[in-house]
């Protein structure tokens, strides 16, 4: 029972922080703030990709990180070529699959 | 292609939907290994499954989620579970915030059912398009799209995690999928850096929140978005500030 309403009020106050500057045109951030929002995304986005893509299993070494980054990379260029999400998510999941198998095979 | 009328607000709406779900159907598909070895985390606590598979839908936070249930499993007390849940959870703050010159011309209405659904992916898929000159449309077609991808990423994500409770381990430990997440990450990323102050910003917040990685609670995530933010700012405040690069409307836009 006490740990259903602890996830209600989790999901409570989740849901505050989302809706805090929605819910008013009046509770805006600070005007002078304006210039520097277009700064959440690749900051937010670069601390949650940027941890898993260089220890993907949550260790940083050559046999985990190199894969990665190497699959990265590709996904990243062919992202800049096509700008369709699934060929560079797939593309980037082959060759860290090939580059993962070829770690293996050599032992 | 014969048709010389021009499509009406409906149609743009309804293939702006179309886009919005396909989006989020393709970040389901990553989110498959999390989703499923979250849930699969859960169903190890003493937590009965039915709370862990309502936190889905409840809280739609993945590493909230994952925190909270394995804090209650481990005895900690509601107003500690709550408390964790806040701090690894504000950085909606910054979406919510990033979000509101985008969603001016929305009614109060449409912005509070949105602000239910703006988790990660959600944020993610709707600043990328709402960035786009043009601003990703009229407000049927930003409507569209947001609900779109964000009630699929939603949907989905409950059901990889009730999935993920009732079956435990689906996917077989030898099976590399941890990738996939972040990889989707940096694909929704890369389009929303534009100048040097957008790239130090990803750069910084990537590096601190690596090297800051084995904080309890997910909270390097915290410290690197915070960085990244202060260090982008900087360099956009030693750049001349352009007039007219200000999306956010100064006016009352519309009803509500």
């Amino acid at each position: 029972m006490l740990d259903a309403l602890a996830i209600a009020l989790s999901g409570l106050v989740t849901y505050v922080t989302r809706a805090i500057f929605l819910v008013s045109r009046r509770l805006r951030p600070p005007r002078r703030s304006a210039r520097y929002l277009p700064l959440v995304g690749p900051a937010v986005l670069g601390a949650i990709a940027l941890p898993g893509i260089v220890a993907p299993t949550g260790e940083i070494s050559l046999a985990e990180t190199l894969p990665a980054l190497v699959a990265a990379v590709v996904a990243a260029l062919l992202w800049r070529w096509t700008r369709q999400l699934v060929i560079g998510l797939g593309a980037g999941l082959a060759v860290w699959w090939g580059v993962l198998a070829l770690i293996w095979a050599l032992g | 292609m014969t048709d010389p009328a021009p499509p009406s607000d409906r149609d743009l709406g309804r293939a702006a939907a179309l886009a919005g779900l396909r989006d989020g159907g393709l970040v389901v598909l990553g989110y498959i290994p999390f989703g499923l070895a979250s849930g699969a985390a859960m169903a190890q606590t003493d937590v009965s499954p039915a709370v862990s598979i309502a936190s889905g839908p409840v809280v739609f936070a993945g590493a909230a989620q994952l925190v909270a249930v394995q804090l209650l499993g481990s005895g900690a007390g509601v107003a500690l579970v709550v408390l964790t849940v806040l701090v690894v959870n504000a950085r909606h703050l910054l979406y919510s915030a990033s979000l509101a010159p985008h969603l001016a011309g929305w009614t109060r209405g449409q912005r509070l059912a949105g602000a239910f659904l703006l988790a990660d992916p959600t944020y993610a898929l709707a600043i990328a398009r709402f960035e786009r000159p043009g601003g990703g449309g009229g407000r049927g077609e930003q409507l569209g799209y947001y609900f779109g991808a964000s009630i699929t990423c939603y949907l989905g994500w409950s059901a990889l995690v009730a999935g993920g409770v009732l079956l435990g381990g689906l996917i077989p430990d030898w099976v590399p999928l941890e990738l996939a997440v972040p990889l989707t990450f940096l694909l929704l990323l890369l389009p929303l850096v534009k100048d040097r102050a957008g790239l130090t910003a990803a750069v910084v917040g990537g590096l601190v929140a690596l090297a800051a990685h084995p904080l309890p609670f997910g909270l390097g995530l915290l410290v690197g978005a915070a960085a990244g933010l202060v260090a982008g700012g900087l360099v956009l405040a030693r750049q001349p500030e352009e007039p007219d690069a200000d999306p956010a409307p100064t006016g009352e836009a519309a009803d509500a």
